[in-house]
């Protein structure tokens, strides 16, 4: 089935390979920060690092799911405070997380976890949208090519979604 | 412009009724408060219709309380503080269009509770004003134009029918269901062929069921399932007389000299108030929505909210007691080529002990796990306390969709209407548009966990004998947001009942109420094959008496 990368993914994709930038999206008076997103793509790819069976959180486009989902009404407001939260707080805590080795930051993060009840809430929420990106249909981002399903020998429902949201096909 | 009836809702309760009376050339309008998302529009996206509010309101914009006992003390929490709706699908069709469709009718006994096993002290025991032979012929009628699909399987407990076969054969089933047929034969359980609200051939416009292995909680994208929508409102709209208004919150209906004269909607999408003007007024929102209007739209004559001058709307709310189970298959239980099949149906129920113990009993359904990988995979991140993630939480994820399925069983079973499960409004609660939403309090009797647990242990049995791994059962006195009847009881005395036997308001002549509310005690089934049969029901006797109310 044919899909279309939406305006909106797209500008959260190139956006993200910026240093601080705000994203205003459509509908929204207060912009996202995104430096955050910046931590939040970095504990993503110790979460699903590069080398292993399973598509890396780069590869199936874990934090361009995030950036895009985050914007719709239905996102929790509440989730992506602590979301955001949780960024500030592992920083805080491992200041250089964002220059580490990924086997230093696969330790750091697990340090943060054990040490730190909120760590352990935020990790497991970041965790739940990185699934979300990893197995949600690749309208809304993530699952690139269907490299979630495909790791999984997965076959998912038909119809496919030819627009996010449930939206109305003209 | 004046409509001779107007319908709030459209789920299988307001279905019935509109088919009814547009067939029989009455003008009805309806009034949903989502939109009109017919088969083409469908897909079996998991994020729009298992993760988020797209199809319910955004819980910012409308929501419930719930009122729980903490420590003693009933404490209301709103739903946009737990996440968890209480809405169930607000669209055309409503939430038959998500539902699995496990079809059973209600026994004779449920009719007769109080007289068959006598009062239980804290529970409003009562039997209805109207007994099986009255809605064994609506139930028929579902069958044919709803569409059920399955194979008579004879037990203790079966109902009679005036019919000998279901209209639509049994749907395909998955290779575990003979190994549950053997299993339930070595110990001597009947195996219950369930019926299907699902076509497994085409009818009129709906194609038949394509085995997608996305159905329960998806809108289906063949007409196949039994929705109001596919099998009762397109054709009706198709027929002319049907006029249904999308994107209408219908926040109160005006009353003068005991009839009801108008509905006042908000259009959700220009936030403007609009009304309707009708003869007759049905209201079918689904039991906590319906009872939320009648209790808001207050008048002179009804200060405590229409037809409640015995302070009965709302009371008796009914759930859906019970509980889910599960138990994990793997290569060494079955081939796993045939265990892995993908969506072929279980179908297969446990209904022997409708009577336990000398207590009503209830029903097992047995079906798998859901396909939705992003649920599944997520409940794998957790082992015990400690999260995973990296090769771990792969290595688990893969075993799980690769070599492994987990059969759930679900327990059907009666909730006792007490005192303590009642639909109320609070000025403190309101949603964006002024309208206090409504409070559910759900206390639940302690019997109804009884009952589920003995139940449960009858489907863990079958599990075993299956050869099952990691068998689990989880029976709670929560109420499954889904599963909702009563509120607005029917009866002979208008000083104990909101409806008389025909769903017709005590107080108010023109207004019905044909969801699932009426019903004074629920049975041990899912709802939705009764409701749409009263609705049928109450649309009969609307179109014989229609002169009482249309001039």
């Amino acid at each position: 089935m044919k899909k279309t990368v939406t305006r909106r993914v797209f500008i959260a994709s190139t956006l993200l390979a910026g240093t601080t930038l705000f994203l205003l999206p459509q509908g929204k008076t207060t912009p996202i920060n995104i430096e955050p997103f910046k931590v939040l793509s970095a504990v993503q790819e110790v979460l699903f690092p590069k080398g292993l069976k399973a598509p890396s959180a780069s590869e199936f486009g874990a934090t361009a799911y995030l950036l895009n989902v985050s914007t719709h009404p239905s996102f929790w407001a509440e989730d992506l405070k602590f979301l955001t939260y949780g960024a500030e707080l592992l920083i805080k805590e491992k200041s250089n997380f964002l220059s580490m080795t990924p086997k230093e930051q696969d330790e750091a993060l697990r340090d943060f976890v054990n040490n730190n009840p909120k760590g352990k809430n935020w990790v497991s929420l970041l965790l739940f949208y990185t699934l979300e990106a990893l197995f949600s249909d690749p309208i809304y981002g993530g699952n690139k090519n269907e490299v979630g399903w495909k790791w999984l020998n997965h076959n998912t429902g038909q119809p496919q979604p030819k627009k996010m949201w449930a939206e109305e096909i003209a | 412009m004046k409509y001779d009836v107007c319908i709030v809702g459209t789920g299988a309760g307001a279905s019935g009724v509109a088919h009814t009376l547009t067939e029989a050339g009455l003008k009805v309008v309806m009034l949903e408060r989502g939109g009109f998302l017919k088969e083409k529009d469908f897909s079996k996206d998991e994020i729009a219709y298992c993760k988020r509010d797209i199809v319910t309101p955004n819980l910012k914009e409308s929501y419930h309380t719930i009122e729980a006992l903490e420590n003693g003390k009933w404490v209301k929490t709103p739903t946009y503080v737990t996440e968890s709706s209480f809405f169930n699908g607000n669209i055309v069709g409503g939430s038959s269009n998500f539902m699995s469709g496990y079809f059973h009718r209600l026994k004779p006994v449920d009719f007769k509770l109080l007289s068959t096993y006598g009062a239980i002290k804290g529970a409003n025991v009562v039997d209805w004003v109207i007994d099986y032979d009255e809605l064994e012929p609506y139930f028929e009628k579902v069958e044919r134009l709803v569409g059920v699909s399955g194979e008579v399987t004879p037990y203790k407990y079966h109902e009679p029918r005036s019919t000998k076969v279901f209209p639509y054969p049994p749907l395909e089933e998955h290779p575990i269901s003979k190994r549950i047929d053997q299993s339930c034969k070595s110990l001597g359980f009947v195996a219950y062929k369930t019926p299907r609200a699902i076509l497994s051939k085409p009818k009129d416009d709906r194609a038949n069921c394509y085995y997608s292995n996305y159905c329960g909680s998806y809108p289906c994208a063949s007409g196949a399932k039994g929705s109001a929508r596919a099998s009762l409102l397109q054709p009706a709209v198709k027929r002319g007389n049907l006029t249904i208004i999308t994107h209408a919150f219908v926040k109160k209906l005006v009353e003068k000299n005991a009839k009801v004269t108008e509905a006042i909607y908000i259009d959700t999408q220009t936030k403007k108030e609009h009304g309707i003007k009708a003869d007759i007024f049905v209201v079918a929102g689904q039991a906590v929505e319906s009872c939320r209007l009648l209790l808001n739209s207050k008048s002179k004559n009804f200060p405590n909210g229409l037809a409640n001058n015995s302070g009965q709307v709302g009371k008796n709310l009914l759930f859906s007691a019970g509980g889910v189970g599960s138990g994990q298959f793997d290569a060494k239980t079955m081939p796993l080529k045939e265990l892995m099949v993908e969506g072929l149906f279980v179908n297969r129920s446990l209904c022997d002990w409708y009577e336990v113990e000398k207590m009503k009993g209830g029903i097992v359904d047995f079906l798998f796990e859901h396909a939705n990988p992003i649920s599944k995979a997520s409940k794998q991140r957790w082992e015990g306390d400690k999260l995973l993630w990296g090769e771990e939480l792969q290595d688990k994820i893969f075993h799980k969709f690769t070599a492994t399925k987990q059969l759930n069983f679900e327990v059907f079973n009666d909730w006792l209407p007490t005192d303590n499960c009642f639909v109320s409004v609070d000025e403190k609660y309101k949603d964006v548009y002024g309208v206090p939403v409504a409070n559910i309090r759900i206390g639940a009797h302690p019997h109804d966990l009884k009952v589920a647990k003995l139940l449960a242990k009858k489907a863990k049995k079958v599990l075993e004998e299956m050869g099952a791994k990691n068998i689990r059962s989880s029976m709670s006195s929560y109420p499954p947001a889904n599963l909702q009847a009563g509120g607005c009881r029917f009866g002979d005395n208008p000083k104990t009942s909101v409806l008389n036997r025909h769903c017709q308001a005590h107080e108010v002549s023109n207004l019905f109420v044909s969801d699932g509310s009426f019903m004074p005690t629920g049975g041990s089934v899912t709802y939705t094959w009764t409701i749409y049969a009263n609705s049928f029901r109450v649309g009969d006797y609307i179109v014989e008496n229609k002169k009482k109310w249309i001039s």
